[in-house]
């Protein structure tokens, strides 16, 4: 009689000086990354010290007496093993322990199907004192499934797991604290808090179910669980999961203004859920409040730049951390944020593209200049990847085009031009869009099939020098870029399917955004500067001649247009320049401008014609056209 | 290029390079070595000393030097670890001079650990990036940590390719490669002051011209002036990382199909200062890629990515390239492939439009004659234009290599007449290095060659032994091929007298007992001694032997036993014994399980009885009887002693303290069968002519053969008195020093009809002996049975003698040992000693009237 006891007591002790070193670690670690490592390797000896306790004490035949210790011990290995995400281990350890509860007394029938089995269990162990230890195993298993996103077997056993939590809260922690005061050192420890993990349970489940429902569309059922899981008591990140998610149900159901409400009451619960200033930076542009999404986007930008940002708040020395739990698509996909840089390049494009320039050029340096930089963080988030550094390079380019910065534009110009030069190809001949769009839905293509877009990089930056030139009224020196620039694209030829490749016209041009509509627009463009640049040289045979041509590649190009006009009016061709500056006045701007990239805009910059001007000459015109 | 190149060894380490070994360049004067074990070595090139020896916790992998030559990561088992080159103590400080000077020695702990990551097999410095590469379950592993403190920036991972190369090595010893990283960056973007005349910046990092790099790795790569990670992998693959634009991927640039061996640079061209127009891997088993940009093709297409392929012949160890040329190792040669001709030979078949394998330049490179090269180090100019090689042989040793100069006619094929004497040299001793290495793989070849025959042999012996087991009826004796047989005989030595058996083996089977054999015999008693308690006293004894050709005989001589100590009749059993270790060597013995890996061989079964280890004292000698015990000592106490103990001891004499009671056990024996066997026995017998005794005389012969007759092999060697038998009567002393009796008479057997037959009789003092003998002469005559000649008894003289009586005294003897069986297992009235009496009696009476043996 006296053996067993000293066992039993040293197994029991065995397993709280584990615990205690845990708790240890858990109290005085502070989460800086060295630690974290550290930290691992601390749970994995925890795990083994656990592990190796329980196969000394499954290694003899149950024993009541054992059972006790047995099962915490048991609990305290699964802990374990759940936080190393092994969850299948977890689970065997679950089952093996309470086959053999079950085994002691004497209710064999183990059944395979999981819900059945623990019913079994929890039916046979009954009302015994055994019983807050067999729930408490219930509740890893709850954990489990949880982690491996089996939220239907959750549902079909929600009414155990409530019984669950309302048994445990009654009565088994009050009695558990006596006992503890009672003889502290004889009591097996637990390695984490059983009420801290029943109240992450709930709180999780109630995120995760939200979370599932939002994306099958039943956003309504998920906003009534997320309303009564925003009340739990649970850690201040989790609360904001409930306001971020009952925000995006509320977007679903199309109420912005709501949504907007419930995301400001998620960032002021955790001022670290930088997904509610995404989201929000989401319906604003949804909303079309650009001043609104530009100061997201700059909060949103400068709230990832913290060095805590990316680090998850309860990360560090818990043993369960709520991201373990909470590991299904449909959430992750909603607490997916874009990369800072990407955030950046979304704030700059904003500001050039509505009046905020300097603040747009800000932002196009900084952001080369992090691109540039030695030390970055390279951490991987979803999201719209960055475009490729040319098409930076022209933007920012641009961008100090039109801040009025043409020296800088230049020298980013110049580079793209160098790098890209040596590598263009004699000749390209474009395929016909419709293959092109599948192939461009691989972001990644190899770089030799990106020659046409290297062409097209090169064109645009010697059309952006043109215009820089333009600007500083260096006239030869415009003409000289954008020739240059014209002559790359005529390189280009267009193949349709079954014909011969051939120099695409503008009445080829099918679809916005691809790369003919912007070899079409480079064409025009350049061929318009060159014109203009003409004009100013009076040269004005050339400059119809290109003005022309100009309009023939890109008919919507009112420079051209009025230019034209202009030079047929210098030519003593009034009649034509007034058709010609009708019709440009009749095109309609293009809506989807914008979706072009900022280098392709016409210029603002360089020589302007004073429209009433051109209409007070109509005027004077009319009575002898009338006549 | 043609010619030997001066091999200057610098310092030797006593490790033999288990798993590839790593050499670097330091940024400074000092070379790094990491043979694949615990320690690194740093050694200055300067003093040509050791400096520093590091010991490392786990097996070290890599290591790499920091810019600013302050620090040094190593990675071992468990982490990389950082070390200060400063924190090494007296270093520099040390005057060179001292001629005490040892290298500094430091241990590394747990404090130096700067990343913990399980399993880094590669390590690279960029600016203050630290780059690991590691193997993680299913995936390759690329991690940046901020060298300044440590900090994660980033993780990309690669999948394996399941089919590993290495499995196709089959069952080879193959080095385990480990994954190769590089840093690449273009020209451009690094600063021009760099004054390296070398393609490749000390340091590790390659400089590439800028077009290649960009048709290499991009647009991206190249606008953010990013460095760009190369890693060659064990499974063939060459792998790239840009670090800048943050979001690029670790992408696939080409497969070698082969584990990379080494990646470089190198400016085929040479058409710029400090530009590599060229990158080259090579791959374990010889095969080479270059890579370069070639301007224009037919479509008039710009720049393209020109991959040159090809094979070199052998395995390749380990390489290093310089302007023009790539120096591999194959473990042993050390060769040098021009580049730029495989590179011009490469293009020219492009131009044809052939396929872009080249092979002439690849298959002729130019040996340097330095074997058993494992690992090599960047190669450097001296200020003399010569190319010097730093390179780790298998053995450890650190050697410089030093090529001579190349000159312009360097290639044509007409040697210059002043080199030819010294070519001639050169060729010289290398015939005299490949004649070295013929002969010891000759001498290899001869002692495998030895080997196998020897176990040929040893396989037939072991064949014919065991079919000789197996078959179902054993053979005789005389007729196995290889057998023992054995000779009793007492000896004298320090007044003690004791009993050896001569052992012989015979080897009459075809094929020679070699070395390696062992002939082991153990001799055990039949049955428990009396006094021994349970405890079978064995003996075994082995001798190990040279040759034995067929016909030839080993002779071994052992000790039975000391006079008066041992119960016979004993069972010697021989066996062979052949031990593997005997067969490969010395080398081999010390393996530790071969010790015990040996097969055995048993041969025939000896036993050697009573009667063997009589010791005949004259037939006359009755009156001498008494006497002839004290007279074997001389020390009366002993005597005296001997006697108590056997009084006490021998039981089966019945408590009779007085040891004057004769005990007497017979056996009788047909004479008609005796005169046959014997004689037929006797006319093999050798040409004394005492065999052929007067057929009358049954008694007489039957007692000299069963004193001389070697049954089952063993013979009693008596030479002082072999013939001394006269009457049939034989006195003799026994081994535990009683005096015995054996009388041979012949007497008539039969009430009506007699029948002639020969009764011996044993008749001693000591019960044991009496036993004992009586044992040994009816094995004796029970062997004679089976040799004699099959006869038809007739049925009269059966009946006639008398066998109903024989039976019916049987029956009542029977009954007798039952009742005293019964009496003392009740244990009422008698006494033990009345027990044991009465069963003596019955014994008595059985061996007193034998029934007659026809």
């Amino acid at each position: 009689m006296h053996q067993p006891l000293c066992l039993l007591d040293s197994w029991s002790q065995e397993n709280n000086e584990a615990v205690n070193k845990w708790k240890q670690l858990e109290g005085g670690g502070d989460a800086l990354t060295r630690d974290q490592s550290q930290n691992h390797s601390r749970l994995i000896w925890c795990s083994s010290e656990f592990h190796k306790l329980l196969r000394k004490i499954q290694g003899i035949p149950p024993i009541a007496d054992h059972t006790q210790l047995e099962l915490t011990v048991v609990y305290n290995a699964c802990v374990c093993s759940i936080a190393q995400s092994q969850f299948s281990e977890a689970e065997l350890l679950l089952t093996r322990a309470t086959e053999r509860v079950l085994q002691m007394t004497e209710d064999d029938s183990a059944a395979s199907d999981p819900p059945v089995f623990w019913r079994t269990a929890l039916k046979s162990v009954g009302n015994t004192a055994l019983k807050p230890r067999v729930l408490y195993l219930l509740c890893l298993q709850w954990a489990i499934w949880l982690a491996t996103c089996q939220l239907k077997t959750i549902q079909g056993f929600q009414d155990e797991l409530l019984s669950v939590f309302e048994t445990l809260s009654a009565g088994v922690w009050e009695e558990e604290r006596s006992a503890s005061r009672r003889k502290s050192s004889d009591i097996p420890l637990l390695v984490m808090d059983q009420r801290r993990l029943i109240e992450l349970l709930q709180i999780c489940t109630l995120i995760a179910q939200g979370a599932e429902r939002l994306s099958e569309g039943q956003s309504s059922e998920a906003l009534s669980g997320l309303h009564t899981a925003s009340a739990l008591p649970a850690p201040r990140t989790l609360i904001a999961y409930t306001h971020l998610l009952s925000g995006s149900c509320l977007a679903h159901m199309s109420r912005p203004q709501m949504a907007l409400q419930c995301y400001r009451m998620a960032l002021e619960t955790d001022s670290r859920c930088v997904c509610a200033l995404y989201q929000s930076m989401l319906i604003y542009r949804q909303l079309g409040n650009t001043q609104a999404e530009i100061q997201a986007l700059r909060l949103l930008h400068s709230t990832l730049m913290l060095p805590s940002a990316t680090e998850p708040a309860l990360a560090g020395a818990h043993l369960l951390p709520p991201s373990l739990l909470l590991r299904s698509q449909s959430l992750s996909s909603l607490l997916s944020v874009p990369a800072a840089l990407s955030v950046l390049h979304s704030l700059a494009l904003k500001c050039v593209l509505h009046e905020r320039v300097s603040e747009g050029v800000e932002c196009y340096l900084d952001l080369l200049a992090a691109l540039h930089s030695e030390d970055q963080h390279g951490v991987h988030a979803e999201g719209p990847p960055l475009p490729k550094l040319p098409e930076l390079y022209l933007q920012a380019g641009a961008a100090l085009l039109m801040a009025r910065r043409p020296a800088d534009c230049m020298a980013l110009c110049d580079e793209v031009i160098t790098t890209s030069l040596e590598l263009l190809p004699g000749k390209v001949v474009l395929e016909e869009p419709v293959e092109k769009c599948e192939a461009e839905t691989g972001t990644l293509c190899a770089e030799g099939e990106d020659r046409v877009g290297m062409l097209l990089w090169v064109g645009a930056a010697y059309l952006l020098q043109g215009h820089c030139h333009i600007h500083l009224r260096d006239w030869k020196q415009a003409v000289t870029h954008y020739t240059r620039c014209f002559n790359l694209l005529v390189k280009v030829h267009f193949k349709k399917r079954g014909c011969q490749p051939q120099i695409p016209s503008a009445d080829m041009v099918g679809m916005q955004g691809t790369d003919l509509c912007i070899l079409q627009r480079l064409k025009g463009l350049s061929l318009a500067g060159r014109g203009i640049s003409f004009t100013q040289i009076d040269q004005n045979r050339e400059a119809l001649r290109d003005l022309q041509l100009s309009m023939q590649a890109f008919p919507e190009c009112t420079g051209a247009g009025l230019w034209c006009g202009e030079v047929l009016w210098r030519l003593g061709r009034r009649r034509e320049a007034v058709a010609c500056w009708e019709k440009t006045w009749s095109l309609t701007p293009q809506s989807s401008v914008q979706s072009l990239s900022v280098y392709l805009q016409e210029p603002q910059s360089g020589p302007l014609l004073d429209s009433t001007e051109l209409r007070r000459r109509i005027q004077e015109l009319r009575p002898t056209l009338s006549a | 290029m043609e010619g030997r190149c001066a091999v200057e060894t610098w310092a030797e380490f006593g490790f033999s390079a288990t798993c590839t070994p790593r050499l670097k360049f330091g940024l400074g004067t000092d070379v790094f070595l990491c043979p694949g074990n615990d320690e690194v070595y740093v050694f200055s090139s300067q003093d040509r000393k050791l400096a520093a020896v590091i010991e490392c916790p786990a097996p070290v992998t890599d290591l790499v030097e920091s810019r600013d030559k302050r620090f040094l990561y190593v990675a071992c088992g468990s982490g990389v670890y950082c070390v200060s080159l400063q924190s090494l103590p007296s270093r520099a400080q040390s005057s060179p001079a001292d001629a005490s000077f040892s290298p500094a020695e430091l241990k590394m702990s747990t404090e130096f650990l700067a990343v913990a990551e399980e399993g880094v097999l590669s390590l690279l410095l960029v600016g203050s990036v630290l780059l690991t590469l590691s193997q993680r379950d299913a995936s390759w592993v690329l991690t940046s940590y901020r060298s300044s403190n440590y900090e994660m920036l980033s993780s990309f991972s690669l999948p394996l390719v399941s089919g590993d190369v290495h499995n196709e090595a089959g069952g080879k010893t193959v080095m385990r490669r480990r994954p190769l990283l590089t840093c690449v960056q273009s020209s451009v973007a690094t600063p021009p002051s760099s004054p390296s005349t070398s393609s490749t910046a000390r340091g590790g990092h390659l400089c590439l011209e800028p077009v290649l790099f960009k048709l290499l790795f991009g647009i991206d790569a190249a606008l953010a002036k990013s460095p760009v990670v190369l890693c060659g992998l064990p499974d063939g693959r060459l792998c790239f990382l840009p670090l800048r634009p943050p979001g690029s991927r670790l992408r696939v640039l080409h497969s070698l199909e082969q584990p990379v061996v080494f990646v470089g640079a190198s400016g085929v061209m040479e058409t710029g200062p400090g530009h590599a127009q060229c990158l080259v891997a090579v791959g374990e088993q010889g095969r080479v890629v270059l890579i370069k940009s070639d301007k224009g093709g037919s479509e008039g297409g710009g720049n393209r990515t020109v991959f040159i392929e090809g094979c070199v012949p052998g395995p390749v160890m380990c390489g290093c390239v310089d302007q023009k040329r790539l120096y591999y190792s194959t473990g042993s040669d050390l060769l040098v492939l021009d580049l730029s001709a495989v590179s011009s030979e490469g293009e020219g078949q492009q131009m044809m439009g052939t396929s872009s394998t080249t092979d002439a330049a690849l298959q002729s490179p130019t040996s340097l004659n330095v074997c058993r090269v494992v690992a090599l180090a960047e190669p450097t100019c001296n200020t003399a234009g010569e190319v010097q090689l730093l390179g780790l042989s298998v053995r450890g040793q650190l050697q410089r290599m030093t090529l001579p100069v190349e000159r312009e006619d360097a290639r044509l094929p007409t040697v210059p007449s002043t080199k030819g004497g010294r070519s001639v040299r050169d060729l010289l001793s290398a015939i005299g290095d490949v004649c070295e290495r013929a002969s010891l793989l000759k001498t290899a070849i001869k002692s495998k060659n030895q080997i196998l025959r020897h176990l040929n042999q040893v396989l037939n012996i072991s064949f014919l032994l065991i079919a000789s087991t197996n078959t179902g009826e054993p053979l005789p004796i005389q007729e196995k091929p290889i057998r023992c047989h054995a000779m009793a005989g007492w000896s004298r030595l320090l007044q003690t007298d004791s009993l050896n058996l001569t052992c012989v083996l015979d080897n009459s089977s075809p094929y020679v007992l070699e070395g390696g054999w062992t002939l082991s015999i153990a001799v055990f008693p039949l049955s428990r001694p009396p006094g021994a308690g349970g405890q079978s006293s064995s003996a075994n004894f082995s001798f190990p032997f040279h040759n034995l050709h067929p016909g030839e005989t080993l002779e071994v001589s052992l000790p039975l036993a000391a006079a008066g100590e041992a119960s016979f009749p004993m069972t010697v059993s021989c066996s062979l014994i052949f031990s593997l270790a005997g067969l490969l060597g010395e080398e081999a013995a010390n393996l530790p399980g071969l010790q015990d890996s040996c097969v055995s061989l048993p041969l025939n079964p000896l036993t050697v009885d009573w009667l063997h280890a009589l010791q005949v004292t004259g037939p006359t000698a009755t009156h001498r009887k008494a006497a002839s015990r004290p007279s074997d000592t001389t020390d009366p106490i002993q005597a005296f002693l001997r006697s108590r103990r056997i009084g006490r001891g021998g039981r089966g004499e019945g408590g009779g303290e007085t040891e004057r009671e004769q005990h007497a056990a017979s056996v009788r024996v047909s004479s008609e069968l005796l005169r046959d066997t014997l004689v037929l026995k006797g006319s093999d017998l050798d040409a004394q002519g005492r065999s052929k005794v007067a057929p009358q005389n049954v008694g007489l012969s039957l007692l000299e053969w069963l004193l001389s007759e070697a049954p089952g092999g063993v013979a009693a060697g008596r030479q002082g008195h072999k013939m001394a038998l006269s009457g049939s009567v034989i006195h003799a002393q026994g081994p535990n020093g009683h005096a015995v009796k054996l009388t041979a008479k012949e007497v008539d057997v039969g009430e009506e009809e007699s029948l002639a037959a020969v009764e011996v009789q044993v008749e001693s003092s000591s019960i044991a002996a009496v036993c004992g003998l009586h044992h040994a002469v009816l094995r004796r005559i029970q062997a004679l049975l089976q040799t004699a000649p099959e006869r038809a008894a007739s049925t009269k003289s059966i009946r006639s003698l008398g066998l109903r009586r024989a039976l019916q005294r049987a029956e009542r003897l029977l009954q007798q040992i039952r009742q005293s069986q019964i009496s003392g297992a009740f244990g009422v009235g008698v006494s033990t000693g009345q027990i044991s009496q009465s069963l003596l009696s019955v014994y008595q009476e059985l061996r007193e009237n034998p029934l007659l043996i026809i």
